[in-house]
């Protein structure tokens, strides 16, 4: 559907194609394909017009400052979050503020000609004001991983560096598809991902890490609430008996306390199946999902190796 | 508020019938299914399954713990209601709910990360700080007022808010699901280790204001009537609100802030047993008891969404009912 929808834009881009290199033949030497002024709708259905390539953009979420790092446009960057510290260089870039609060004025002072927006985390009236102000403000809400890689497409048209952002998407997708366990009759292993072990906080449907689970060939045992960041009791985690266990680890909360790993009915405290990873890895929704997906695999993929024999049903399954 | 006369000696079984049903109930619920012969066996055979496991480390002791401070919490909001004269007084109306959110969250927050048996002991820190401070700001020559105590509490009330506010807003992402839990109120970290550390604490607290009963019937009257029925009035007010400080602190210590409960089961305790305290103070313990119990059974099954924070529920389940009770009440010549 994104794709078709870019097709389109493209079309739409072709006619402005004469004028363009009517334009920039008099001075400039002529690129492959300049497609300003552009004009794409984003993500809530607003279409947002550029006259020209933009030279000095603000990015509103670390998922979005990622991505445009990986476009190699990180030098049209004039602004970015407090939280935004990948790459290394985003961490030098000025801050306008979080990405629940992030500070109007700097922003205007910083006299951007793009801003990058998330609908899930910024505020609508603040990128509103922005838009009032005249300043363009593009927001994107991949919400599963392939929304992720259009994004990253659609951010290279909007930036300049649409060829970059179609070899960069392709790239991951194809790492993302690689890293998926050879379909078929592969076993499941009962899942749980939680974000807080104190108290449990679980991820359940509807999130980025209910979808890595799955893709990875899991199954999402907190998937059955019906909140998206269910919270579970000792009980519970008892009752649910994940074989493994991942933990988003966010300054310092990553450890279950000894009186939770003390249940050894669940097979994951049972066999040392807990596994940390970087909690900016699996709640960004930017190209780093895919080395997340790539490393919940391979725990996976260990899981099924030396599958611990004692919480497979059938012991018939000898080898 | 005056004494309802005569109600049928019933009311004291049917309250500890009511809260034996509300932990036993409780114990019969949750995740992992436990038969009646397995919980039997459990209990009275000493098997170490994992029903049994369950049943005696998890369910038991958080219910426990959950009669403890619905009781706590309704006999010292009844204790504030008596000292400040005040019908709309909680235990947390002082400041005493403040300093132990900010002792708590100096230590989830900033301490370290996994310092769990630290946070009770600084929430029951801060709770006693800002408690005392309230005393001495309102205490003048000629005694504490009521009125001077509300206003010290409400004002140190709001300074700690604000304190607490910019804790949570300073705080690093990922501490604050806890924190934040913490503040709502919740049993879940009901070990046999947290019971056992706050019965003594409960018990001498609740003991203490049941032999201050006669002096907060007289409180009621005002401090002159009192002082001339013979009460050593300025006595009586810092030994309640001493103690029903430490009642309040201790628990907030290690459950969070339980909001609701303190308010209205006293009230609701009133409408049984009348106003004198002798039996107003053991029915609210009784009531408040079964009424967080099943508030907190409630919240652990009641959800499709995981567990809800307890004192979101106590106040949505527990406002209809209270608010039936009194009405029915008020109807009555």
């Amino acid at each position: 559907m994104g794709r078709v929808r870019i097709a389109v834009e493209r079309l739409v881009l072709a006619g402005f194609l004469p004028v363009l290199l009517l334009a920039s033949a008099v001075g400039r030497p002529v690129f492959a394909a300049d497609p300003f002024p552009l004009a794409l709708k984003d993500d809530r259905g607003v279409t947002v017009r550029l006259p020209v390539s933009p030279r000095r953009v603000v990015s509103l979420a670390p998922s979005l400052t990622e991505i445009v790092f990986l476009l190699g446009r990180g030098g049209s960057l004039v602004g970015v979050t407090r939280f935004c510290n990948v790459p290394a260089a985003a961490s030098a870039l000025p801050k306008i503020g979080g990405v629940i609060d992030p500070d109007i004025e700097r922003i205007v002072a910083l006299s951007p000609d793009l801003v990058l927006c998330t609908t899930d985390g910024n505020p609508r009236d603040k990128v509103r004001a922005l838009e009032e102000m005249g300043i363009p403000c593009f927001a994107v809400a991949p919400q599963d991983l392939d929304a992720v890689f259009t994004a990253i497409e659609r951010l290279g048209i909007l930036l300049g560096a649409a060829d970059r952002g179609r070899a960069e998407a392709e790239a991951l997708r194809l790492r993302a598809r690689l890293a998926r366990p050879p379909s078929g009759d592969a076993e499941k292993p009962a899942v749980l991902f939680v974000v807080s072990t104190e108290p449990i906080i679980a991820a359940g449907e509807g999130t980025f890490m209910d979808e890595l689970v799955r893709l990875a060939g899991g199954r999402n045992v907190a998937a059955r609430f019906s909140g998206r960041y269910p919270r579970l009791s000792v009980e519970g985690l008892v009752a649910a008996r994940p074989d493994v266990i991942f933990v988003a680890g966010m300054s310092g909360v990553e450890r279950f306390p000894p009186e939770v790993t003390r249940w050894k009915e669940v097979p994951a405290f049972r066999d040392g199946a807990v596994i940390t990873l970087d909690g900016d890895l699996v709640t960004r929704p930017g190209p780093r999902l895919v080395s997340a997906l790539e490393r919940v695999s391979a725990a996976l993929a260990g899981w099924r190796a030396i599958r611990p024999e004692a919480s497979v049903a059938g012991a018939g399954r000898k080898r | 508020m005056t004494g309802v006369g005569k109600r049928s000696g019933a009311v004291f079984p049917v309250l500890a019938a009511a809260l034996l049903g509300a932990l036993a109930l409780s114990a019969a619920t949750g995740p992992v299914p436990i038969s009646f012969r397995a919980a039997f066996d459990a209990i009275f055979r000493g098997t170490d399954d994992t029903a049994a496991r369950v049943l005696l480390s998890l369910r038991l002791p958080r219910a426990l713990l959950g009669a403890l401070v619905g009781g706590a919490l309704a006999s010292s909001g009844v204790a504030f209601q008596a000292l400040l004269r005040n019908p709309l007084a909680d235990p947390y109306i002082l400041g005493v709910s403040g300093g132990a959110a900010v002792g708590a969250l100096t230590v989830a927050l900033f301490l370290s990360a996994d310092a769990s048996p630290l946070l009770p002991l600084c929430a029951f820190g801060g709770a006693a700080l800002s408690a005392l401070v309230v005393f001495l700001l309102a205490r003048r020559r000629s005694g504490v007022s009521p009125e001077r105590l509300i206003l010290m509490g409400v004002v140190v009330g709001a300074f700690l808010n604000a304190v607490i506010m910019l804790m949570v807003t300073l705080a690093p992402p990922g501490k604050i699901p806890g924190a934040l839990y913490w503040l709502m109120g919740d049993l879940g970290l009901g070990t046999p280790r947290r019971v056992a550390v706050l019965f003594p604490y409960v018990a001498v607290g609740t003991v203490l204001l049941y032999l201050l009963s006669r002096g907060l019937d007289l409180l009621l009257l005002g401090d002159h009537a009192a002082f001339q029925a013979g009460l050593s009035v300025e006595r009586v007010k810092t030994a309640t609100y001493l103690t029903a400080s430490l009642l309040a602190g201790s628990v907030v210590a290690v459950s969070g802030l339980i909001g609701f409960v303190g308010l209205i089961v006293p009230h609701g305790a009133r409408v049984l047993v009348g106003s004198g305290h002798r039996r107003l103070l053991p029915a609210a313990f009784l009531l408040g008891g079964a009424f967080l119990v099943l508030s907190d059974t409630l919240a652990r099954a009641a959800s499709p969404a995981g567990e809800l924070p307890v004192g979101a529920v106590t106040a949505l389940a527990g406002a209809p009912f209270f608010l039936y009770l009194l009405r029915r009440n008020g109807r009555r010549p």
